[in-house]
């Protein structure tokens, strides 16, 4: 439906950021309020830009898919004010791919897509089952009551990236303590700004590293086989960084919460462990944890769904609003492990979709099915109304997750 | 059913690979899709019109 310029700016919404109460894997109320309106609807940003919001199915998947819907920094804008939004874009290393349109960023993809083919990451099985039972070991140890975001859905990420990129032990609780800023409600735009530069200069430390000694890891490979510069390798390691840790994280204590919150299904899955991958595709979609993008600009004016898209119009897509499409998905608010439908955009769609996405189940299957064989009586340590939310972040969880056993 | 893939299209993301691992594979190049199977039977046909719907940039066509 084509609507004046009038009257979208007076029907423009703001970003809904607020769950509804009682129920914390239900994305806000509004964007479902959206969609009934139509999939696409106007969107007002903080600084009073005129964008549009992406709530159904079908149409995420057709902006994620079109190029015109440009990835370029340039006029890129958050729909909300979230910690570190306001930090400058412009010195964004070479080789950032995310923000990249084709054909650069398929340059990029082309060379790092040979190390998360499905066969190689299943060729990790055995390594990140490893190192999962030695963390459940430490964690068992303990006695309980612990943190399971602290003690497990934190290292484990930490561990399979540091082992991907190389990085030795000794420099993975500053690494970590550094990302753990960057992604924190509570740092200042200060402290993020100087865990950035620290954090880089870890990096580039580490990519010297590589260069002098290569080793059999993804970042030793790249000085071998390709010709990226420190520059562009600083860029691609800042990148599958920031994918690869929060995300899991997340996903990982969120799930484990929504499976407690629903026994029945728990009960399910803990009878036949075959429903284990379909779980997982379940919890994706139910979960959606990033919760606020991705964000793209129109390049040029054109018709899209039947509406006048203008140049440099900031689009967003909402992730948890397309998962919960009831022309996608029936009953799509009901958390079913049985569903068996793998049509959710919980990594994204289009070229810039997760490039670690089989990376991300291996994990999470492993991560869920350990956790919950380990321990057959894992139950929270606190009333569920004591669990907080991170809903003003861009990957959606929970701080902490307090469980005994 | 036959099927067509753009390469150029493909971005890599073997999504193909895990819906019908008898038809489609990736190179170990580039991740890029590689065609087993350009005319498979029709037991495949589930298989293959889930991993077209679900390729991230519409590269797998059923012609």
């Amino acid at each position: 439906m084509t609507q004046s310029r009038e009257s979208e700016n007076r029907s423009a919404r703001p970003f809904p950021t607020a769950r509804p109460s009682g129920c914390p894997f239900d994305p806000p109320a509004p964007f479902a309020e959206a969609r009934e309106e139509c999939p696409v609807t106007p969107l007002r940003y903080p600084d009073g830009h005129l964008g549009r919001l992406v709530t159904g199915l079908q149409s995420a998947r057709a902006v994620l898919g079109d190029v015109r819907f440009s990835s370029l920094p340039a006029g890129k804008r958050s729909p909300v004010k979230v910690p570190g939004s306001e930090l400058s874009t412009d010195a964004l290393p070479a080789g950032m791919f995310v923000n990249m349109d084709p054909p650069e960023h398929t340059r990029y993809r082309r060379l790092l897509s040979k190390h998360f083919t499905l066969r190689r990451v299943r060729e990790l099985r055995p390594r990140i089952q490893e190192m999962t039972d030695r963390l459940l070991d430490n964690t068992e140890s303990s006695g309980g009551p612990v943190d399971l975001v602290e003690a497990f859905a934190k290292p484990l990420p930490m561990l399979v990236t540091s082992e991907l990129l190389g990085l030795p032990e000794e420099d993975r609780a500053p690494f970590g303590h550094h990302v753990d800023v960057l992604f924190s409600l509570s740092s200042s735009g200060e402290e993020m700004q100087q865990s950035m530069v620290l954090l880089a200069g870890m990096l580039h430390a580490l990519i010297n590293a590589a260069r002098k000694e290569p080793g059999p890891d993804i970042l030793g490979r790249l000085t071998v086989e390709t010709e990226l510069t420190d520059e562009e390798l600083l860029g691609i390691t800042t990148v599958l960084l920031i994918a690869g840790l929060e995300t899991t994280t997340h996903m990982l204590a969120l799930g484990t919460y929504a499976l407690l919150r629903h026994p029945e299904q728990l009960a399910a899955l803990r009878a036949d462990w075959s429903l284990m991958d379909d779980a997982v595709e379940e919890l994706l979609r139910y979960l959606s944890v990033v919760q606020i993008g991705p964000i793209r600009v129109a390049a040029e004016d054109f018709e899209f769904e039947g509406q006048s898209i203008r140049k440099g119009e900031v689009v967003t897509v909402s992730l948890p609003a397309a998962n919960r499409d009831p022309q996608g998905f029936e009953d799509p608010d009901t958390f079913d492990i049985r569903r068996g439908t793998t049509r959710h955009v919980a990594f994204g769609s289009g070229p810039h979709q997760c490039m670690g996405h089989h990376l991300a189940r291996l994990e999470l299957s492993i991560g869920y099915e350990s956790l919950l064989r380990r321990f057959p009586r894992l139950e929270l340590a606190v009333p569920a109304q004591d669990i907080g939310t991170r809903e003003m972040m861009v990957t959606y969880g929970v701080p902490k997750l307090p469980v005994r056993w | 059913m036959r099927i067509e893939t753009d390469k150029d299209l493909c971005c890599g993301a073997g999504t193909c690979v895990l819906a019908a691992p008898a038809v489609f594979d990736q190179n170990d190049e580039d991740g890029t899709v590689i065609l087993l199977d350009a005319a498979p039977g029709a037991e495949q046909r589930a298989a293959v019109m889930e991993a077209a719907e679900r390729c991230p940039t519409a590269a797998i066509r059923i012609v």
